[in-house]
């Protein structure tokens, strides 16, 4: 394969990486303020008010993760669940795009430098996520 | 985790304030946090879980814009990897300074932020874009380059980043800004991008939307650790400020940039007085 050939083939790859990064933000987005819209209209739909009381109580975002898809396992989805869906989608959607970008890195570009660098902030980011208060 | 009484505002007040400095945020350049914090402290609602509920929009917005930007092949994704190693441990450090501090410095510390950024408004725009000048030996290591089809010129503009050694340090400052006072710092960024860097415009402003999303989870996971964002308030505020920011880029297009300059001025000059004072007071 030619020089040019190849270099045609990284153009189209990251072509498709950067669509592929900027539907899958687009994506988050919406589906976060999708749930948090829709709770906020189940909760004045149940309540008559657009007020919602319940606090976080310093979770990691893994915990509250988790504590959300206990009460979806349990059939506990209401209101305040859906706004917890929608907070937590929010906060994993840049979270996401490293996970893609180190991929993208390792898998399709081979680039071991910017794998690397990619690996040290989704490990700074991965350690922050599990944070306690 | 910090005991906070968290003020029952309802959706009615909350939502269009937020809305308003997404809007106001999204005209001017300077995110809507700029607005948001200040407004919110106003209205009761302690400093520190401000600017965490500010972060957390901050979020939803570069996410929002970055979507379309890196659809557009403009956005250079290297030069986002590799500073967003430095934004992120200075978000980190910013946010935990800001739990450790006391409400007056922080009120201080934002308007002065505030005025810095008035000052900047006024005095600057965009400094043009020098071209495409040779590479350091540590940015072509780097391989800070890229290239793009740039529609109003018409033209494919070739570039080459320079001076990594002092954006690297640079942009773990401005990440330790955002992390502090829950701003985006979009502002701080583009100029590092510009002037150090000497990135073209388009390209410094589209990487920097990406480059804000991940600074802001590092900031929100510490302040969610530490039990400062309340869904009670997140929740209308994320809504309105992501609202309030697409209309405010439909907005621009449609008035003058002497109007909004204008707009933008007066109110961030009534906000970083105010916030000063607060602080001075010890309000």
């Amino acid at each position: 394969m030619t020089t040019s050939t190849n270099a045609a083939l990284v153009a189209e790859r990251q072509r498709r990486m950067d669509i592929a990064v900027g539907t899958l933000l687009l994506v988050g987005v919406l589906l976060s303020l999708g749930l948090i819209a829709a709770g906020l209209l189940w909760t004045d739909e149940r309540t008559g008010r657009l007020w919602l009381d319940y606090p976080l109580a310093g979770m990691n975002l893994f915990q509250f993760a988790l504590a959300t898809a206990r009460q979806a396992w349990n059939g506990q989805i209401g209101p305040t669940w859906m706004v917890s869906a929608g907070l937590i989608v929010l906060m994993l959607t840049p979270f996401l795009r490293v996970v893609a970008s180190m991929l993208y890195f390792l898998a399709v570009l081979k680039d071991a430098k910017y794998t690397a660098f990619t690996l040290f902030v989704l490990l700074v980011l991965t350690w922050s996520l599990f944070l306690r208060s | 985790m910090l005991g906070l009484h968290t003020p029952p505002i309802s959706f009615e007040v909350l939502f269009p304030l937020s809305l308003v400095a997404g809007c106001i945020g999204a005209m001017s350049g300077m995110g809507g946090g700029m607005i948001l914090i200040p407004t919110l402290t106003l209205l009761g609602v302690d400093i520190k879980q401000a600017i965490a509920i500010s972060i957390l929009s901050v979020i939803a917005t570069s996410s929002g814009s970055a979507s379309a930007y890196v659809r557009d092949h403009i956005t250079n994704l290297k030069v986002g990897m590799f500073l967003e190693m430095f934004t992120i441990v200075g978000a980190l450090m910013g946010a935990r300074l800001t739990l450790a501090a006391s409400p007056r410095p922080l009120f201080i510390t934002f308007g002065v932020v505030l005025m810095g950024s008035w000052v900047a408004l006024l005095v600057a725009g965009h400094a043009s874009w020098q071209g495409d000048q040779p590479q350091d030996r540590f940015s072509r290591w780097l391989e800070l380059e890229g290239s793009y089809f740039d529609r109003a010129q018409q033209q494919q503009i070739d570039y080459h980043g320079r001076r990594a050694y002092w954006g690297a340090p640079m942009m773990y400052g401005a990440g330790l800004i955002a992390g502090l006072l829950g701003i985006g710092a979009g502002a701080v960024k583009v100029l590092i991008h510009d002037l150090v860097m000497g990135l073209p415009p388009k390209v410094s402003t589209t990487t920097s939307n990406l480059i804000i999303g991940v600074t802001a989870l590092a900031g929100t996971s510490v302040y969610l650790a530490a039990g400062l964002i309340t869904p009670g308030l997140a929740a209308p505020v994320v809504l309105g400020v992501v609202v309030g920011a697409f209309l405010g880029t439909r907005l621009l297009v449609r008035l003058t940039n002497q109007s909004v300059r204008r707009l933008f001025l007066g109110v961030l000059l009534v906000l970083a007085v105010e916030m000063i004072f607060r602080g001075v007071r010890g309000v």
